[in-house]
């Protein structure tokens, strides 16, 4: 049987990812080439015409100074977030593949938070920044805990950070783990063997040869922060006075709760772009700086 | 040969598990049994979920109609936005007032000739024809708690008695003294600030529809407007007393309605839907609601801000029936006209009837208020014509003066700001 003939290729892609290639278009690529039709109409969401306006939803995106607002607090964030996120994952990565009691236990319990959805996750939080810490505060006169920080424009941008810290740094560290675990134990024993301490051999051996780990981390760290919505949802619900409201809830809100669907679409389509440059560049930087032992 | 076979019956048999799971979720919407006739309704009152769905099995056994009740945690628009689109749309949709003017015109059936619409004043019409079924009256205004108040002033509270502000601070200020240091709550959500209470602003004044064209045109004086003042007056006096004075947009809901359902604070601005919160807890007998009090001679402080609340239409599109609507037609007159349906309405859901002919026995307090306002004619009508991102964006500046980051002048410049740049909505 002839391999390299075109109808062959054809039958053996057919075959193999047929079924998933028409899926990805019916859900992925339809609604997506739908969805960049929607942004040139004014249509409300429910309503059975939709008018076509052209650009001028792009022109409405552009004159939105809540949704830049919103997109530059989103990039504070993110910046503020995945530097946060990687390294406190890197350090428990370090802590519990350095061969401490119990280093089973203690991956386990750090990934959890990562189990608990982020809506639930979020709720727990504002309980906590809302009653708990608010409670220590009065009680041993701690000033700056006496008061909810979900309260202060700084503070709720404060609270977003610290959870989504939590959260995904221990899905993270196991990233870093398996990174820890790939550098040979030979090449660490030749730097050993060279003179290298602990940190230097952390530093210009394990480091550079893990590259991919931190290529894959700060991908989907940066994809994840720019796309927040659920604990932002629960945890802020982007109070107080709309000042901690991110991209993604922005969208949101001016197409479901304004009703402006044209406009939410374009600004959505808008933080895709953003998304996306963001983050084929960081990858396309990462991988340049690979190195293999 | 044999292999290439396998693999193909395997390819099919794991596509066809994928479609199955899909297949599983879109139940037939509207599909007819073989009884009779299948109807679906869509609840927006959460806190009647239970009552609605025990109703469906109680209506499906006596009268053959086969009754679905679903309820969504998206708000309304959003939800409908979505059964609409995937041509699946419910018989019978309870929206709120705004959506039945955004929806109407494109999704739900004239009922002008229904035997009911002789019955309430609180029917929604566009062009002409009756598309909105009142479910119940809603009212807003001040909530007390009667016990809590005369266990610290020792004298019996009279509501009546606190229709001007001078008053009323006089009796917080007897409250403050006798023990109960703060007795007001302010819930912090911008929904309450903005949808709510600023909404009053507007609903109060003589010539509401005039006041609001003028602010679109940007020629009405908020800052100097006598509403906005004896409005605000009372909100400073509130913020004044606010148990949650320090910290006031921290203010959980939960708590808020805790402290005055258990009677730790006495008063807090609200409607009768905070009875379904409030009974949540070790709730005082004696609370009520009573109209905001201000230092004005032109009655509104004698008046409660409510009228009709959630509307039922009937889908009018090709996806439903005719015997699905006849149905959905005969669900409505059954809820005004039928013991059973009348019994659902003001004693299981404890609703305040908006229908003439039904004797409600049984209201919770804070209803009980709000049909003896009702009855009495002494109800201002909502407004409902807001723009859709009103409550979120006035609610945000409404939030500010709340923490004390902007003033009265400041507030009023920034609503009136948002007004000049929204276009207003026709109806």
């Amino acid at each position: 049987m002839k391999t390299n003939t075109m109808s062959y290729k054809c039958r053996q892609f057919l075959m193999f990812a047929g079924v998933t290639t028409a899926m990805f278009i019916a859900v992925v690529i339809v609604p997506f080439i739908y969805g960049i039709y929607l942004t040139l109409t004014s249509w409300d969401g429910v309503s059975k015409q939709k008018p076509f306006v052209g650009f001028a939803n792009y022109a409405a995106t552009f004159g939105d100074g809540a949704y830049w607002q919103a997109m530059g607090r989103t990039f504070l964030y993110s910046f503020i977030a995945v530097i946060l996120v990687n390294i406190v994952a890197f350090i428990l990565a370090f802590l519990v593949t350095s061969g401490v009691k119990g280093q089973n236990f203690f991956r386990a319990g750090f990934f959890t938070p990562n189990l608990i959805g982020g809506i639930v996750l979020g709720y727990i939080w504002k309980f906590v920044f809302n009653r708990a810490f608010v409670a220590l505060g009065n009680s041993f006169s701690i000033g700056p805990l006496s008061t909810s920080w979900l309260a202060t424009t700084g503070g709720a941008m404060l609270c977003l950070i610290i959870v989504s810290v939590w959260q995904y740094a221990g899905y993270m560290m196991l990233i870093y783990v398996a990174g820890f675990m790939s550098v040979s134990e030979d090449v660490l024993e030749a730097a050993r063997i060279d003179g290298c301490t602990n940190t230097q051999s952390i530093v210009y051996v394990s480091v550079p040869l893990m590259t991919s780990s931190f290529v894959q981390c700060l991908f989907l760290t940066v994809t994840r922060c720019f796309m927040v919505y659920d604990v932002n949802l629960s945890l802020t619900n982007g109070e107080p006075f709309n000042s901690s409201v991110m991209a993604a809830m922005h969208v949101y809100n001016q197409a479901f709760t304004y009703k402006n669907f044209g406009v939410g679409q374009a600004e959505a389509l808008i933080l895709f772009v953003v998304c996306a440059v963001v983050g084929v560049l960081q990858v396309y930087v990462g991988k340049k700086g690979e190195v293999s032992a | 040969m044999k292999k290439k076979l396998l693999a193909v019956t395997l390819a099919a048999a794991m596509a066809a598990s994928l479609t199955a799971c899909q297949g599983s979720e879109s139940a037939d919407g509207g599909g007819a049994d073989n009884k009779g006739v299948s109807i679906t309704i869509f609840n927006s009152k959460i806190e009647v979920q239970a009552q609605f769905e025990e109703m469906a099995k109680e209506y499906s056994e006596t009268s053959g109609v086969n009754v679905e009740v679903y309820y969504s945690n998206d708000t309304v628009a959003a939800h409908l936005a979505t059964k609409y689109s995937s041509n699946d749309p419910y018989t019978l949709s309870m929206v709120d007032a705004k959506d039945v003017y955004s929806l109407a015109e494109d999704h739900a059936i004239d009922l002008t000739g229904e035997k009911w619409v002789d019955n309430t004043n609180y029917a929604i019409s566009m062009n002409g024809k009756v598309v909105g079924f009142p479910v119940c009256v809603e009212a807003r205004g001040l909530i007390y708690n009667k016990d809590a108040i005369e266990k610290v002033t020792g004298e019996p509270f009279n509501p009546e008695d606190y229709t001007t502000l001078d008053a009323f601070q006089g009796l917080l200020e007897k409250l403050a003294a006798g023990g109960m240091e703060t007795p007001t709550g302010i819930m912090k959500e911008d929904w309450s600030l903005a949808g709510h209470f600023l909404s009053e602003v507007y609903e109060t004044q003589e010539d509401v529809d005039g006041f609001i064209s003028s602010l679109h045109e940007g020629s009405a004086d908020l800052a100097n407007n006598a509403r906005w003042n004896a409005r605000m007056d009372y909100f400073d006096t509130m913020m004044k007393y606010n148990y949650a004075a320090g910290s006031a947009i921290a203010a959980e809901r939960e708590v808020s309605e805790q402290k005055l359902a258990e009677g730790e604070i006495a008063f807090m601005f609200g409607g009768n839907w905070d009875w379904s919160m409030i009974n949540a807890y070790e709730y005082s007998e004696n609370m009520g609601i009573m109209p905001v009090p201000e230092n004005t001679s032109d009655g509104t402080n004698k008046k409660l801000v409510g009228g009709g609340s959630k509307y039922f239409f009937i889908d009018s599109s090709d996806n439903t029936s005719e015997e699905q609507r006849q149905a959905a037609k005969d669900f409505l007159n059954w809820l005004v006209f039928d013991e059973a349906g009348n019994s659902f309405l003001t004693e299981k859901c404890a609703l305040v009837p908006a229908y003439s002919n039904i004797n409600a026995a049984g209201l919770d307090p804070l209803s009980v208020s709000v049909k003896s306002y009702a009855d009495a004619g002494n109800l201002i009508d909502n407004y409902n014509y807001l723009p859709d991102d009103h409550f979120s964006l006035c609610g945000a500046a409404f939030q500010k003066y709340l923490a004390g980051q902007t003033d009265r002048a400041g507030l009023a410049a920034e609503i009136e700001n948002y007004w000049k740049s929204t276009t207003p909505v026709e109806h």
